[in-house]
């Protein structure tokens, strides 16, 4: 077969054509439509990334001053319902707290709080699984984490029934205080030197007629896992004091 | 796009649709995938026809773009591929000589058959180069290759070819030239 047979070949190959409907207008008109549809979807697409863009951003900008808050006059109790478990009132209460120590210490980032049941908070190293919350957990402890100048650290928090020992707490300080507050609860409050020229403790404890008791306390240390040395608290006695105090949260 | 470009457009898509055409259904050996390839080649061409308009060699252009639009047509797995489970039987018409019917049917046989059974890339290069009669360099531009590897494919485009064919022939009881 040579050459010329395929040449001759290809050129009979195509004597059938089929006859030819072609209109360049329909195409243009195709082409236009395809292009103004490409931008609209493009249009949608940016749209949705800055709306998503937006939801994302948009709480981190808004002023956390709570006076200036959107909603502020409807700012919602933390009262727990009757019907909710301890593990989500621990969390409502730990959110409000992260709230309210960003509203009062603004250099503070990165906040956020943990709670797990029982008197004393789980120590993270020695845990192997997260403990499980019963519903008619009374007890509950954790740290409400912040990161400062200097870097991470805690705070610790407990919320339990216990029987509050003054002396326990005061730990022999001349310089521990005690404050009757209007609904007839106790704030107690002390800072510890331990023989160092700045406070290495302080501690605050909020003592309800119920029994209940709530102790937030600083140390110059994260106490959420012993490392992190400083040579001061993150925060002192006043700034704990309006936490264990705020009202939204209702302890009880 | 200004009238008089696009009325420049629709004036070379009308002149060169039916001989893309044409060479898309030598491509691919359908004559409905020849008509989608010569409209998405032309669409393409559409979309760039301000910046490609002034080239001096247009149609060489078309048919570059229309075989890289073939071959991306190709490696898309998936790409629609026809079912074929019979053909229609064709009616007798009376009116045709026998003989040129013959010579034309087995030519229809030799792309349907032969010419789908070469490789694409040596099937592209036949057709530029036997059907579309470009010398070696207008296929090179074409393909985008060098003009070493038109003629390499062309070879074992036709080597691959006149084997398959022999053997249609063979076994069809025509004789091979």
């Amino acid at each position: 077969m040579s050459e010329q047979e395929i040449r001759e070949g290809m050129l009979l190959a195509v004597w059938d054509e089929p006859p030819l409907d072609f209109d360049p207008d329909t195409l243009i008109k195709r082409v236009e439509q395809k292009k103004s549809r490409r931008r609209a979807l493009v249009a949608v697409g940016v749209a949705t990334a800055v709306i998503a863009v937006a939801s994302f951003s948009l709480p981190g900008l808004l002023p956390r001053d709570r006076d200036t808050q959107l909603g502020a006059d409807t700012r919602t109790n933390t009262s727990a319902p009757p019907s909710e478990s301890a593990e989500k009132r621990a969390q409502r209460i730990g959110d409000k707290l992260v709230e309210s120590l960003g509203v009062r210490m603004t250099n503070f980032k990165e906040l956020y709080a943990s709670f797990s049941p029982g008197r004393n908070p789980a120590y993270p190293p020695y845990q192997t699984k997260a403990p499980e919350w019963k519903q008619d957990e009374t007890d509950y402890a954790g740290y409400l984490y912040l990161t400062d100048a200097i870097g991470p650290t805690a705070l610790q928090v407990r919320v339990s029934k216990k029987a509050f020992s003054k002396n326990g707490f005061c730990g022999g300080s001349a310089a521990c205080q005690e404050v009757e507050q209007k609904d007839g609860s106790v704030v107690h409050t002390v800072e510890q030197l331990w023989d160092s020229p700045q406070v290495q403790q302080a501690a605050v404890a909020r003592e309800f007629d119920s029994g209940l008791v709530v102790e937030i306390t600083a140390y110059a240390y994260n106490p959420s896992n012993g490392n992190g040395q400083r040579e001061t608290v993150p925060v002192r006695v006043g700034v704990l004091t309006e936490l264990v105090t705020e009202p939204g949260i209702n302890w009880e | 796009m200004r009238k008089a470009d696009e009325q420049g457009f629709r004036e070379f898509a009308a002149a060169n649709a039916a001989s893309l055409r044409r060479t898309a259904y030598l491509f691919c050996g359908d004559w409905h995938t020849a008509e989608d390839l010569m409209q998405s080649s032309l669409m393409k061409m559409y979309l760039a026809w301000k910046r490609i308009k002034d080239l001096d060699n247009l149609i060489a252009y078309a048919r570059k773009v229309l075989l890289r639009t073939w071959l991306d047509e190709k490696r898309r797995p998936w790409r629609r591929a026809e079912q074929r489970d019979g053909e229609l039987p064709d009616a007798a018409d009376a009116t045709v000589d026998p003989d040129t019917t013959s010579a034309k049917l087995w030519a229809r046989e030799l792309v349907h058959t032969a010419l789908l059974q070469v490789p694409p890339r040596q099937r592209a290069a036949l057709v530029l180069r036997y059907f579309e009669d470009l010398s070696v360099a207008e296929v090179a531009v074409a393909m985008g290759c060098t003009e070493g590897t038109v003629k390499s494919q062309t070879a074992r485009g036709l080597a691959t070819l006149r084997t398959i064919v022999e053997k249609l022939d063979s076994s069809s009881g025509r004789v091979a030239s």
